[in-house]
């Protein structure tokens, strides 16, 4: 009954050749996208750094779920995910542009706003604001943390570590495909440990600085478990739509089996009941509290427009994939599991539309102060596609430089002969 | 049967190769062999004379658990030290701690199941009876804190003559779903998967009565590959099913406090800090429990060096978790600016039960640390050092989290203070000796070693030689020509 | 290791060989996992189908060697989980949140909605946990007793039992079995086949034409087991439909009987025997010099007052005061009373279906005889109750007292309007909702 897997005849090399136009053309077309997104957002700044943020969450939290990954496959020895790693790392190589394009933003924070900027930044972070941080004591006790120096000085650490954490991963990674030594494996097991203490709180931090603080007086303390939730959904669905897009280009045919994707498509389930799961903590238990301060945050989303909003998450980002995932059949085919990743990362970005998005001033008893911001939801599709398009070329770039898995991992004949019971 | 190496010293199998997995089986252990050595602890004429010394202590401590709930019942909830503002204390303060010590029992059987890792085969069984026994003494608690014991069928939903029913919008009613629905599923879980097994003993049993006890429980078992399949699938949804069960059952047990508005009990980090804690706990006991009985019952070759390695880090891992939720809940009440909430923090670090907050960091941040060492997750004595205080720590958690937050809430008038009763003390003491008995008549009577999952693990079931895959360096050298044998299809 | 087949085996289990027994199946013993394989692959291959191969663990592969259909067990577990589901929020809803007329025979089963913590009675994030217990639970039952069922477990009876070898197939034997009520079981050409599959032995079992004496014993155990487990429902029926005069049996005194005195008993230590003991004489608590009749007590001269006592600020006929008076009514009055003041009251609507003998219909609140009564006479009422109706000047501040009469005048007013009061309402235009209710 032994048998033999043998990959030789797997094509598992992007030729550059073959790819780099198209990763330079995606390149141009973002940048495009994002050059008509500013322009059009001269007309609402307020509605368009929201969108601007709300993007830049929304991808770095698929690369965040890309550097757990790789993390905690190395901590746990895992065997089965040899063969999809190098994605998830390659995913990670996403980290420097995408500090280059937080930069502006957090610039902004910085100087306080330029050209005419300055009021929609106070609107969109209040604690900016010194008149009114003067007229509220619970902004003024957390000053020490919200200030703009301190904020740019800790996203710039953040950044940095998620570079340096992500260039080392992926360096010891090629280095054992030229060496095929298996002390690497075994260092980044060991390293991987402490790793994931920075990755934990940067992590949490980032979530607390950049979306968190949207609303100062708001707080939660699970906040930073609810974005590593859809960080990492949104990264397991991402890896299966790029097996898919990879294997349909006929590229790593052989290497990922049904079987990988089998489990790729149980996290991705795995972690739509994980995410619903910390929602509901965080909303039953201020539904319940009903502590003013921690109530509002929810009250707005539930004001005018944002109920339907509030709605789809509901039913969009937990019962469907969960009723469409809980079966053995979708996860085991590899097309109906791409089209599921497609929907979920979707509805993970109106996740974060949804926690960037609305606004923190308003009035409970006129809902009219919180509108739907329709100016606001085009923005945010246009950076979608400008940030995903240049993102995705930029990547595109660095996968065609490097082997698609990693070729002499001590481990890679255990995953090609992966089954699940 | 032998247990050391030619050295003398215990198998290890701790070695990180990459190459190659371990062997969770040591002495070189066929199926014949692990089934007699497992088998051996319950067919044995005569347990060990530890096994009755500790059945002594244990029976001894249960006698006092009984005399203290009788005295409760016949004299009233006053022979407890709680008072007003101090309303809950060492009863709900137990009940948390035992519920979490079984969720590990849970962990093991599913959740690693679930992720694949097959040293779990060595300790589920164990871990899964832990379990059943540690909820026994949590369902112990809220059961006699209730004041009039005889009317705790109200928690039920059962009609009555005035058409009241019970208050579903209430967390301590979810408790009783929660904890109902999680003894009644692990104990599934647990005879589930150990009906092979005692069919094993039913058909090596030599006595008459062995043989009908394990017969009857053995429900006719043979190992029919068309049972065996539906049998897999059943324990895998078991599994899946359990996984979020465990989940939810120490989050209900954090809504108990979280949905309030007390400063330091309503914070949203509470239901996955809970579950993070009640794992961490649980691998504790595990530990502490599987140590002295693979010692006792000669089940060095099951239990391997590399098991109680992994515990310890699940151990670290966890307990990291539980650091950072401390954290998160210190950083959070300074954050909301909330007088209250900083002042809790404030006054659990430096107020009057500052000894016991202390205690809980040193516990169950600090002390866990110490297995970032190998040494300290390798060798017996000094692995007991962390998990005794971890043990230890988690009490604590949640005597600092009820104790503390209830005796200084908003109004400075209203506060107070809390020391247990000698009868507080002597019932948490008895809870022990329950949960001991239980455990020591199990590892006697019942297999407490999963023979059949074992034997699944080892490389002979996949028909090979003792290494499950081998590897050869040779087969490196091109890149992109890669070999690979096994499996099945 | 030797895989020669030996001679078919003919030693029985315990040496009979009588007429009545029939030989049940043949059984093949193997050494390895994969020997086992190999072997089942050829009997499904030569199409059998009443056969089996039985080892100590799940042999993985085994099930497409032998060709077993992946089990239907997971659909069954999702609809029990459905139903769990279904159950929760059904239970919920009906309890907590329902208020449907049932017949009085069914009034224990009724639901029953109550406010709790200003949370509303069908209250979903409050739910879920509860949804979610049952939905597992519920899953879990169709998991292990669907697993069962379809394994036709338990099963205390199998001939294969009789076999001294196969007691190894819990520990570290593989056995391969043929049915002789297989179809396509043939006395010669079977045992041959079975032989050459390269086991270590091969054994012919045999079954009894009844089952045996143990077997029949545990059947009688279970049978008496059960009827005495029916034996407490029994009981509990019985108790519920018939009635007893004996005191119930008082095992635990609980605060029933508990050792204090109360009020207005006898106190043999005191000089006037009295529990209770009397201010010292002239003492007047703070605030309750009651030296305003009018407002306190609704008196003025030796008469119920006519006006409201404007004297005092307290006491304004406002839209506020009025809306006080609202809410306190709301609270204190209209369960008996009703919310529109019409005596229909949920407490009076209960009492009413459940025949209590003692009860007194609560009066209506907006009959002629009270709409003629005088503010103060009222007033009095509320503070000093009538008939059945209990005192509630111990815990309705004056003030409080004197808006839930103006309510209950602008009630009244709402049922008779003067000429002209419906006009002034069309003027307002649409009422507001209230957001109390």
């Amino acid at each position: 009954m032994q048998h033999v897997i043998d990959i030789s005849s797997d094509r598992l090399r992007l030729e550059e050749g073959r790819w780099q136009p198209l990763a330079r053309r995606l390149q141009t077309a973002g940048l495009g996208a994002i050059v008509v997104a500013l322009a059009i957002g001269a007309f609402g700044l307020e509605s368009l750094l929201r969108a601007y943020v709300m993007n830049l969450c929304y991808y770095v939290s698929i690369a965040l779920g890309a550097l757990f990954f790789v993390l905690l496959q190395h901590l746990t020895r895992a065997g089965w995910s040899v063969v999809v790693r190098r994605l998830a790392e390659l995913f990670t190589t996403a980290f420097p542009l995408l500090a280059l394009l937080a930069a502006p933003a957090v610039l902004l924070i910085l100087t306080g706003g330029l050209l005419g900027f300055p009021a929609a930044v106070h609107q969109v972070y209040p604690w900016t604001d010194a008149q009114y941080v003067a007229k509220e004591p619970l902004l003024q006790a957390k000053a020490p943390y919200l200030n703009a120096g301190f904020f740019a000085v800790r996203l710039a650490v953040y950044f940095a570590a998620w570079v340096g954490l992500s260039a080392w991963l992926l360096s010891r990674s090629l280095e054992q495909d030229r060496t095929g030594d298996p002390a690497i494996t075994r260092g980044l097991g060991k390293w991987s440990a402490p790793a994931m203490y920075l990755f934990a709180l940067t992590l949490t931090f980032f979530a607390f600085d950049v979306i968190m603080s949207l609303a100062p007086s708001w707080y939660s303390t699970i906040f930073g478990v609810y974005y590593f939730a859809g960080a990492m959904l949104s990264f397991c669905a991402l890896l299966a739509l790029t097996v898919h897009l990879l294997q349909r280009a006929g590229y790593m045919v052989r290497a990922v089996s049904v079987e990988h994707m089998h489990d790729v498509g149980k996290l991705v389930f795995a972690f739509v009941v994980f995410w619903s799961y910390i929602a509901f903590s965080q909303y039953m238990l201020i539904w319940y509290g009903n502590i003013p301060e921690e109530t509002a945050w929810y009250a707005v989303r539930q004001t005018g427009g944002w109920i339907a909003l509030s709605l789809l998450l509901l039913f969009g980002h937990f019962m469907l994939p969960f009723l469409m995932l809980i079966s053995r059949a979708p996860k085991r085919r590899l097309q109906v599991l791409a089209g599921l990743a497609c929907y979920v990362l979707v509805i993970h970005w109106l996740d974060i539309y949804y926690l960037v998005m609305p606004p923190y001033y308003f009035k409970l008893s006129d809902p009219g102060t919180a509108p739907f911001d329709l100016l606001g939801l085009l923005l945010a599709g246009l950076l979608a596609v400008g940030m995903g398009a240049l993102l995705a070329g930029y990547v595109l770039r660095r996968m065609a430089m490097h082997p698609l898995i990693p070729e002499r991992d001590p481990r890679l004949t255990e995953s090609l002969a992966f089954t699940n019971i | 049967m032998r247990t050391t190496d030619n050295n003398g010293r215990e198998f290890d199998n701790t070695a990180d190769d990459p190459r190659q997995r371990a062997e969770l089986v040591t002495g070189g252990l066929g199926f014949a062999d692990v089934t007699e050595v497992v088998s051996n602890v319950a067919e044995r004429p005569r347990p060990p004379l530890a096994w009755y010394v500790a059945l002594a202590i244990s029976v001894s401590l249960l006698g006092v658990l009984g005399a203290m709930i009788l005295y409760l019942f016949s004299t009233g909830v006053g022979v407890w030290n709680l008072n007003n503002p101090v309303c809950w204390g060492f009863d709900i303060t137990n009940f948390v701690f035992w519920v979490g010590i079984g969720h590990a029992g849970t962990l093991i059987s599913a959740i690693l199941f679930l992720f694949r890792q097959k040293w779990r085969t060595g300790i589920n069984r164990m871990a899964e009876a832990m379990t059943i026994f540690a909820v026994i003494c949590a369902l112990l608690f809220p059961g006699i804190h209730v004041g009039r014991v005889w009317l705790a069928y109200w928690m039920g939903p059962l009609p009555n003559q005035m058409a009241m029913w019970p208050q579903f919008r209430s967390p301590l009613l979810w408790d009783v779903f929660a904890v109902g629905t999680y003894f009644t599923v692990s104990l599934m879980f647990w005879y589930v998967g150990m009906i092979p097994d005692l069919a094993t003993l039913r058909d090596r049993a030599r006595g008459k009565i062995q043989q009908v006890a394990y017969g009857l429980l053995a429900l006719g078992w043979t190992g029919s590959s068309r049972n065996w399949h539906r049998f897999e699938i059943a324990y895998l949804l078991l599994a899946a099913l359990s996984t979020p069960l465990v989940l939810s059952v120490h989050s209900v047990v954090s809504f108990d406090f979280a949905v309030s508005q007390l400063p330091g009990w309503h914070t949203t980090i509470f239901p996955p800090y809970f579950v993070a804690g009640a794992i961490f706990g649980g691998f504790a006991m595990v530990v502490t429990l599987a140590v002295p009985s693979r010692a006792l019952f000669g089940l060095k070759n099951v239990i391997t060096l590399r098991h109680l390695e992994n515990m310890n880090k699940i151990i670290l891992v966890t307990g990291s978790m539980v650091g950072y939720a401390y954290a998160m809940e210190f950083f959070i009440a300074w954050y909301s600016g909330n007088l209250y909430e900083r002042f809790t923090f404030m006054s659990r670090a430096l107020g009057p039960f500052a000894w016991a907050y202390w205690t809980m960091i040193g516990c169950n941040v600090v002390a866990p640390q110490l297995f970032w060492f190998k040494f300290f997750r390798t060798h017996i004595w000094a692995m007991l050092l962390p998990v005794m205080c971890v043990n230890v720590g988690m009490w604590f958690e949640r005597f600092v989290i009820i104790v503390t937050s209830l005796s200084a809430d908003f109004l400075p008038s209203s506060w107070g203070g809390y020391y247990p009763s000698w009868v507080e003390l002597l019932t948490l003491a008895g809870s022990f000796g329950l949960f001991m008995t239980l455990f020591l008549l199990f590892i006697r009577f019942l297999p407490s070693i999963a023979m059949a999952e074992i034997k699944t693990v080892m490389p002979q079931a996949e028909g090979k030689g003792p290494r499950g895959f081998d590897y050869n360096p040779d087969e490196y050298e091109s890149p992109g020509r890669v070999l690979a044998t096994g499996g099945s299809h | 290791m030797s895989h020669t087949a030996t001679a078919i085996d003919t030693r029985r289990t315990d040496g009979a060989s009588d007429g009545g027994r029939r030989l049940h199946a043949l059984l093949v013993e193997f050494e390895t996992p994969s020997a086992i394989k190999e072997a089942a692959r050829r009997i499904r291959d030569a199409g059998f189908v009443r056969w089996d191969t039985h080892t100590p663990f799940p042999v993985h592969g085994i099930d497409e060697q032998m060709g077993i259909q992946r089990t239907k067990l997971p659909l069954l577990v999702f609809a029990c989980g459905a139903v769990g589901c279904l159950t929760g929020l059904v239970l919920q809803w009906w309890t907590n949140a329902s208020n449907v007329d049932l017949p009085a025979a069914l009034n224990f089963i009724r639901g029953y909605p109550f406010q709790v913590s200003g949370k509303p009675f069908w209250s979903l994030p409050a739910n879920i946990p509860v949804i979610f217990e049952l939905t597992v639970l519920f899953s879990a039952f169709g998991a292990v007793f669907g697993m069962l069922v379809l394994n036709d477990l338990p099963k205390h009876y199998n001939p294969l039992f009789r076999s001294q070898r196969f007691r190894r197939v819990t520990d570290d034997r593989f056995f391969l079995c043929v049915e002789t009520a297989d179809p396509s079981y043939d006395p010669q050409h079977t045992p041959a086949l079975l032989r050459s599959l390269g086991g270590t032995a091969v054994e012919e079992v045999y079954d009894e034409p009844t089952p045996p004496a143990p077997t029949r014993i545990v059947n009688r155990v279970l049978v008496v087991l059960l009827c005495l487990a029916l034996i407490p429902p029994a009981i509990i029926a019985k108790a519920r439909v018939s009635r007893s005069d004996s005191p119930r049996i008082h095992l635990i005194q609980d605060m029933d009987n508990q050792e204090k005195f109360k009020t207005q008993r006898a106190y043999p230590l005191f000089a006037d025997q009295r529990v209770m003991r009397l201010p010292v004489a002239g003492a007047v608590a703070r605030g309750e010099l009651g030296d305003d009749a009018h407002f306190e007590r609704g008196i003025v001269g030796n008469g119920y007052a006519e006006q409201f006592p404007a004297h005092r600020p307290e006491v304004r006929l406002t839209a506020e005061f009025l809306q006080r008076g609202h809410d306190k009514y709301g609270v204190y009055c209209a369960p008996c009373h009703g919310f529109d003041g019409s005596g229909q009251g949920r407490i009076n609507q209960r009492a009413i279906e459940l025949e209590e003998p003692a009860w007194v219909a609560a009066a209506a609140l907006t009959d002629a005889e009270r709409r003629s009564r005088p503010v103060g006479h009222l007033f009095n009422t509320i503070t000093n109750g009538i008939r059945t109706m209990g005192p509630y000047g111990d815990r309705i501040s004056p003030e409080d007292r004197w808006a839930i009469v103006a309510y209950v005048r602008a009630l009244q007013r709402a049922h008779y309007p003067r000429a002209g009061d419906l006009a002034a309402v069309e003027n307002i235009g649409p009422r507001e909702r209230d957001g109390g209710e």
